[in-house]
């Protein structure tokens, strides 16, 4: 379970999250909302250790993110993170190898056991063809697909996901979004798609102006009035969808 | 299921030995040959043999091992293909130090010339971390730029300085083009301890290094004591390249280019390139350093400058070759 106690994160001048205490169930997902620059990767990697709130803290089971090593916060917490590359030239295979590195010993090479890991969490992603592609090879989506298998063979009770579906097709998306219902993890995923995430996921945390203006079930908090609040959108509901009004 | 083209994982230790035996005998030949060529009966009595071309070659073989660790360490921590170990400003550092040293008429005591460059070598760099640290974390492109930045400037002031006394000029010349000619056993002990805990830091911090290449939020969420990791690696190569480089002055391309040729052989995991980078620098600098002192005989060539003529060609032949597989 994460905790979040009274968390503010500023950026000199500029507060990102204002004062934001919630409680984020086990075994649901849970989307993230709310328009550009609204403070959603600043959450996420708030929680992931990445960044340490200017005020408040995270909890995880009870503890204090900060007082984890990166190595057990690691076996608790994966994050998939809007794409970055590198210059060096590992294979898919090897990339999503890494990702049992909080597993691992120093000095000792990759286990049977990993090795089975990786291989599945590929299977699962659609990405056990691309093993041996390099990045340059592969397509904004499959380096995508591949980010993910990486995070899933960290094996973690907690996934964070930084908008993990934007790049890809439909398909994919449907693919990773059922995949993650599967899962049976605690999911936290920013997500723009207002119809994906009310399909997919459990509860929901829409964020206004750094502040949460609503936590609870999905399909109860988007309404036609947080939507207008939030993204200055019109929208009506027709058959559980929620359509543009424009 | 076969993983045959997985080109990963630790070092093979086969080609580790390989390497290590290929090390022994290069050394072994090339010590025979220099200024003076000795045959295997002629050793054991020889001075010249055990004062001077001994430890010359152990020299010469230590500092490629170190510049090519160094090197692989760098590309990985900067995420930066171009870094070589001299980026910080070691080298320019320790380069105003010889330079000094030279105008002030050290070079006849015993570790005046080295003493300075690396105390001056130290020196940079420590005033290199200092501007770039943010409060106790490292940011390594503010770490890059600055190295960049105050290496022109220190060679400047060298330039300034060979003008304004140009009687000296050669001899700051061939130090800043690197030289064996003459390391002793002094240098040699100097050396070793601090190239031999070095390497080890960066053998065992080699998976780390694969992750830092990820990003080093990404390492973080992946396991890696990021800050930690970054702050002991960069301590470990910049003390060693310090040392490498105030007793035998720049060598240039090494560093550079053999952790790239391993890579475009064995991967690019740092648990192969780094204990092959060691060995494969070793035997390059080393075959570089016979060339110098044999081919101009009796005159000496700067093995700076061999090390570039010998390696670019290789390396240029290396990426044509590894063009074709795509």
């Amino acid at each position: 379970m994460i905790t979040l106690d009274h968390i503010t994160a500023s950026f000199g001048d500029r507060r990102i999250l204002d004062d934001i205490s919630a409680t984020i169930a086990e075994r649901r997902i849970t989307a993230v909302m709310g328009p550009n620059g609204c403070g959603k990767t600043t959450l996420l990697r708030c929680i992931g250790g990445l960044l340490e709130p200017t005020a408040g803290q995270v909890l995880i089971d009870g503890r204090r993110v900060k007082d984890y090593s990166a190595r057990a916060l690691a076996q608790k917490v994966a994050f998939v993170r809007q794409q970055a590359q590198t210059d060096f030239e590992f294979s898919a295979f090897e990339t999503v190898l890494m990702g049992r590195n909080p597993y691992q010993k120093r000095l000792q090479n990759e286990s049977q056991k990993d090795w089975d890991i990786v291989e599945q969490c590929m299977r699962q992603t659609g990405t056990w063809h691309l093993r041996l592609a390099k990045p340059h090879e592969m397509s904004g989506g499959e380096l995508q697909r591949v980010m993910i298998a990486r995070a899933l063979a960290q094996q973690t009770p907690v996934l964070l996901m930084d908008e993990p579906v934007s790049n890809l097709d439909i398909a994919h998306q449907l693919e990773i979004m059922r995949l993650l219902r599967k899962a049976d993890k605690n999911v936290v995923i920013v997500i723009h798609d207002l119809n994906l995430a009310l399909q997919f996921c459990d509860d929901l945390m829409l964020f206004h102006d750094g502040k949460l203006l609503y936590q609870g079930p999905v399909a109860s908090g988007l309404t036609p009035e947080n939507i207008r609040t939030v993204y200055g959108v019109e929208t009506h509901t027709a058959e559980g969808r929620i359509i543009f009004d424009y | 299921m076969s993983y045959k083209s997985y080109k990963s994982g630790k070092a093979n230790g086969w080609v580790v030995l390989g390497l290590a035996v290929l090390l022994a005998a290069t050394m072994a030949v090339c010590s025979l040959f220099g200024a003076v060529d000795f045959a295997w009966d002629e050793i054991q009595d020889s001075q010249i043999f055990w004062q001077l071309r001994l430890p010359r070659v152990i020299m010469g073989a230590l500092v490629g091992a170190v510049l090519s660790v160094c090197g692989a360490a760098y590309q990985s921590i900067f995420r930066n293909p171009l870094t070589d170990p001299y980026v910080l400003g070691v080298s320019s550092g320790a380069s105003l130090g010889a330079a000094v040293a030279i105008l002030l008429g050290l070079e006849a005591f015993l570790w005046g010339v080295g003493g300075m460059a690396l105390a001056a070598a130290l020196l940079t760099v420590l005033l290199i971390y200092k501007i770039a640290s943010i409060g106790n974390r490292m940011h390594t492109t503010t770490l890059l730029l600055t190295g960049v930045c105050l290496t022109l400037l220190i060679s400047a002031v060298i330039s300034f300085l060979m003008v304004l006394n140009q009687e000296k000029m050669d001899s700051i010349i061939f130090w800043t083009m690197g030289s064996f000619g003459s390391s002793s056993w002094t240098d040699v002990w100097m050396l070793l301890p601090v190239a031999a805990v070095g390497i080890g830091v960066v053998l065992w911090y080699s998976r780390d290094l694969n992750l830092l290449l990820a990003g080093s939020e990404a390492a973080q969420s992946m396991g890696c004591e990021v800050e930690k990791v970054k702050r002991v690696l960069l301590a470990a190569t910049t003390l060693m390249v310090a040392f490498a480089v105030s007793s035998c002055g720049v060598i240039g391309f090494v560093g550079l280019i053999v952790p790239h040729a391993v890579r475009l052989v064995a991967g690019p995991d740092n648990r192969r390139v780094v204990p092959y980078a060691m060995l494969c620098g070793a035997i390059f600098v080393l075959l570089c350093d016979t060339l110098a002192r044999t081919v101009l005989r009796p005159s000496e060539l700067p093995v700076g400058s061999l090390t570039s003529m010998v390696g670019a060609p290789l390396f240029i032949y290396l990426l044509y070759r590894n063009k074709k597989t795509y």
